[in-house]
């Protein structure tokens, strides 16, 4: 599984075994973030992706997830909120 | 043997009880008649027992603050209801009325946890499924009663963990959120940004925040 968190940056989580290499990522990316190496999804960009999750959307085959942490922030200063 | 024993005998709670034990049942049943339309329980009261419809029919149903109601069960006779809070301990999970004259028998809690008194295990394996039970008839109240937006708030409240604390921070996708609350991604989607307005969340990256848990709360 590649993608995750590559220092400070989110990325979506690539599974390249369930991978086709269709394209449609790399077409459907509104940040242009994703492209094939090596005949599979890799995010290439990753200071350009803002996790829209445009991309597990669009992929049929299930390769691509882009889970959320549900974190419990307490005591943020309201003007941080 | 008296016609209400041999009643209380060919339910399947009490199948192959011995005659000691159907006698003992069966001396601390209080009987109840309700004319229709009447309440026989009342949801989150403390539970009297278990119910045993003899005649008539009895409508089991979850109400919403706002007066809707969705049906959980139609009882008639020689079905019981108010199983759950029995072995869990907890309050009614639901009401009833009655849909017609309507006479029922009332087991006492403590009758019915005797039957299993002797075997822990039996009652611990019992409780788990009640509580799980409950679980579910509070499902049915979530779908039935509350929009996406509360669902939702209600499962962030729920799953939100805090950085500093031990357990794992959740991680789901919006699919699985879909999954969970009973709708679909793009749903999510729509409502993770409502509650990100009403600045109850902020979604930085993969975090969603739960900055303000209190504005939650007040949208279950």
């Amino acid at each position: 599984m590649a993608g995750g968190t590559m220092i400070g940056v989110t990325i979506p989580e690539i599974d390249e075994s369930k991978c086709t290499a269709c394209g449609d990522c790399v077409e459907l990316c509104p940040a242009s973030a994703v492209d094939l190496v090596n005949g599979k999804a890799a995010i290439v960009r990753p200071e350009d992706c803002d996790y829209c999750t445009d991309c597990e959307v669009f992929c049929s085959a299930g390769a691509i997830s882009c889970p959320f942490d549900i974190i419990l922030v307490k005591d943020r200063p309201a003007e941080q909120r | 043997m008296s016609s209400r024993l041999d009643f209380i005998r060919s339910l399947p709670y009490f199948a192959g009880l011995s005659d000691e034990t159907a006698g003992r049942i069966e001396e601390q049943i209080r009987e109840l008649s309700f004319a229709k339309g009447e309440t026989l329980l009342l949801e989150g009261e403390p539970c009297r027992g278990l119910y045993v419809v003899k005649t008539g029919r009895v409508r089991i149903f979850k109400s919403s603050l706002e007066g809707r109601e969705q049906v959980l069960l139609i009882a008639g006779p020689k079905s019981t209801f108010n199983d759950v809070p029995v072995f869990d301990g907890g309050p009614n999970p639901a009401s009833g009325s009655a849909l017609e004259p309507t006479t029922v028998y009332v087991i006492p809690r403590e009758a019915m946890l005797s039957l299993v008194a002797d075997c822990p295990a039996a009652m611990n394996i019992i409780r788990l499924f009640a509580a799980r039970l409950r679980h579910l008839t509070m499902l049915v109240e979530d779908l039935s009663f509350r929009s996406v937006v509360s669902r939702l708030a209600k499962a962030l409240l729920d799953l939100a963990v805090a950085t500093e604390s031990q357990a794992p921070v959740p991680r789901l996708t919006q699919d699985e959120m879909a999954a969970m609350i009973g709708t679909v991604r793009d749903v999510i989607s729509r409502a993770l940004k409502a509650l990100e307005k009403e600045g109850a969340i902020k979604i930085e990256g993969r975090r969603i925040l739960v900055v303000d848990p209190d504005k939650l709360r007040k949208m279950v």
